[in-house]
């Protein structure tokens, strides 16, 4: 049954690739379509029988590839499922010029069966083929952008990407050599730890922290996010990023972690979570600004894996590809309609529907309480000890102080601009999602706590703005730009080198 | 003896030698092409079993197909990254002119 949910738009995206062949070019909107809800038919029955596994073929569990929908992936799932319906009413119909319109359908279409495949997997090169679909489908979509610059972004991601895949793959490699097996359950009930294991578990974490953006291997993710077209922003942001996080999940489940791989994770996550956050508050750029927030609610969803708590980054992940992808979807319309990504410019004066969205998105990321992100930060700091509970609440401040300088410069009044009216419903129904299942999951009320904080955000907000610390250029102390493409790759090829190398050191 | 897995491993440092110091683009995605066959040879390493017969027919004592067939997958991947690489570079150069 639940490989059905990836066959549907797999099948999907064939048929609309050979649609310009039988000059049918006018129907791929409609089979896009079709491929990118049909997965919703099986989600019932996949949700009345969990917990669910099946290998595919019926082969025994040595020869097939197993798949398998638990409370974990579930959620994964659900937010792949919620988040690419979404998006793919945004582009129907007119998007995307009728040149590539079809190109850019089967793209879409492939990226959702890719991340839909990986999630489900329960075997490790199943999983890798899947994630590497889903990242192919994903270069490609970014190199189609309207922006300048796309190409460059396009290409970096690239490469970096397949750098990680490789390292991954190496790692399977490693374990397969190790133990015989692919499958993560046959993996479990064979593994006896040894230093090989221990490199390769290294190589795969290092190449799975560099695909999902965790500082200070998130050179690629603020370039791609932020040159991608903002329906594709959404889409990346929101669940491609998710992708390497389940496969760090799937590692955790089925390997005992280290103190030092644990430690490490916990580190990694804080800086990660501190540094999108100072970052994000120092753009002026719209879309630079979301896609360093994503650097930081990585931090989150890492936090959650490092202390062996699943469920709880998990959570997270599905909320933040919902808050994320409406944010990316709403502002990314303003900008679209300003024709400009500066903030200064931009404003949501002239849309009401997306103001409301905004702001509803905005107190959703930044934790406040009836919000999923409150649920997601409740469920996450439940192992947290001590004074990493504070720091969590610092980022969330920090998180705060970011969404108030956005919403200080769009709601200032400036010229109008037309948008249309179903693109600004899309990211409203998104914000009222987060709200409504925020209150689902977790119907807690914490005012004083949450005014407290938005309070604090406001003062912090006015103190830095009258500091000039928005007027300081990140260019300064981080280049944006190189002076050559090639000369950026090779910086940052050391960097993940070292990095790698300084993990591995550990073991020797 | 040395041994195709040491071999596989050598060949993907070199790959990230070019990476780590190579400036032309197309340098570059030749490194990574190099990374790719690096990991091939890898994998062939890790199903090679010694004295072992090719694994078609039934046969007594045969090596392990599976590295190879997962190979080929990874050698897929590969091909469509490299063509979708260099047509990214060809734009950008595009672009700047």
């Amino acid at each position: 049954m639940i490989p059905l949910i990836v066959a549907f738009p797999l099948i999907m995206a064939f048929l609309t690739s050979i649609l310009p062949a039988l000059r049918r070019e006018k129907f791929s909107k409609y089979l896009f379509l079709i491929g990118m809800l049909s997965s919703w038919i099986i989600l019932p029955q996949i949700i009345e029988n969990l917990p669910f596994n099946e290998i595919v073929g019926n082969w025994n569990r040595i020869s097939g590839i197993e798949v398998a929908a638990d409370n974990y992936n579930l959620l994964f799932i659900m937010a792949e499922l919620i988040l690419s319906a979404f998006v793919a009413l945004y582009v129907y119909g007119n998007y995307y010029p009728k040149k590539i319109e079809n190109k850019a359908y089967v793209l879409l279409l492939l990226l959702h069966a890719g991340l839909l495949g990986a999630f489900i997997s329960r075997d490790l090169f199943n999983y890798y083929i899947y994630m590497e679909i889903a990242s192919v489908a994903s270069f490609a979509l970014v190199g189609i952008s309207k922006e300048k610059g796309a190409r460059r972004a396009a290409f970096k991601y690239a490469i970096f990407s397949l750098l990680a895949s490789y390292i991954f793959i190496l790692g399977i490699g490693i374990i397969y050599l190790k133990t015989g097996y692919l499958n993560l359950a046959l993996i479990k009930e064979n593994l006896r730890m040894s230093r090989e294991i221990n490199v390769a578990l290294t190589l795969a974490f290092t190449s799975l922290l560099l695909k999902s953006g965790i500082f200070p291997l998130h050179f690629w993710l603020p370039d791609a996010h932020s040159k991608a077209d903002a329906p594709i922003s959404a889409l990346l942001s929101g669940l491609v990023v998710k992708a390497p996080a389940y496969g760090m999940i799937l590692l955790t489940l089925t390997f005992p972690i280290g103190i030092f791989v644990q430690r490490t994770l916990l580190t990694l996550a804080f800086l990660s979570m501190f540094f999108g956050i100072a970052m994000a508050i120092l753009q002026k750029n719209s879309e630079r600004l979301l896609a360093y927030h994503t650097v930081s609610q990585m931090g989150y969803v890492l936090l959650g894996i490092a202390l062996l708590n699943p469920l709880g980054a998990a959570y997270y992940a599905l909320a933040h590809a919902l808050f994320k992808g409406g944010l990316f979807l709403s502002v990314g319309t303003i900008a679209e309609h300003y024709n400009t990504r500066d903030l200064e410019k931009l404003s949501y004066r002239s849309s009401k529907l997306l103001a409301i969205a905004i702001i509803l998105l905005s107190l959703a990321i930044g934790g406040i309480s009836p919000f999923i992100g409150a649920f997601g930060k409740s469920k996450i700091s439940e192992g947290l000890y001590g004074f990493l509970k504070y720091l969590l609440y610092l980022g969330g401040i920090g998180t705060l102080v970011s969404f108030t300088k956005l919403n200080y410069y769009l709601s200032k009044r400036k010229e109008k601009a037309e948008i249309p009216r179903k693109k600004t419903i899309i990211p409203l129904l998104l914000g009222t999602l987060t709200l409504v299942g925020g209150i689902y999951l977790y119907p807690h009320l914490n005012i004083l706590k949450d005014l407290s904080s938005i309070a604090m955000a406001f003062i912090l907000f006015y103190l830095l703005k009258n500091l000039g610390v928005f007027e300081i250029s990140t260019e300064a102390f981080i280049p944006e730009q190189f002076s050559s493409l090639g000369k950026e790759i090779n910086a940052y090829m050391f960097l993940f080198t070292a990095l790698l190398l300084l993990f591995l050191l550990n073991f020797l | 003896m040395i041994s195709p897995e040491l071999v596989g491993i050598m060949i993907i440092l070199i790959g990230l030698y070019g990476l780590l110091t190579k400036e032309n683009l197309i340098k570059i995605v030749l490194s990574i092409n190099v990374i790719s066959i690096g990991l091939v040879l890898f994998f062939i390493g890790v199903g090679y079993v010694e004295g072992a017969d090719v694994p078609i027919m039934p046969r007594e004592k045969v090596v392990d197909p599976l590295p190879a067939t997962l190979m080929l997958t990874t050698l897929v991947v590969d091909v469509a990254i490299t063509s979708l690489a260099l047509a990214l570079i060809l734009r950008m150069r595009r672009e700047e002119e």
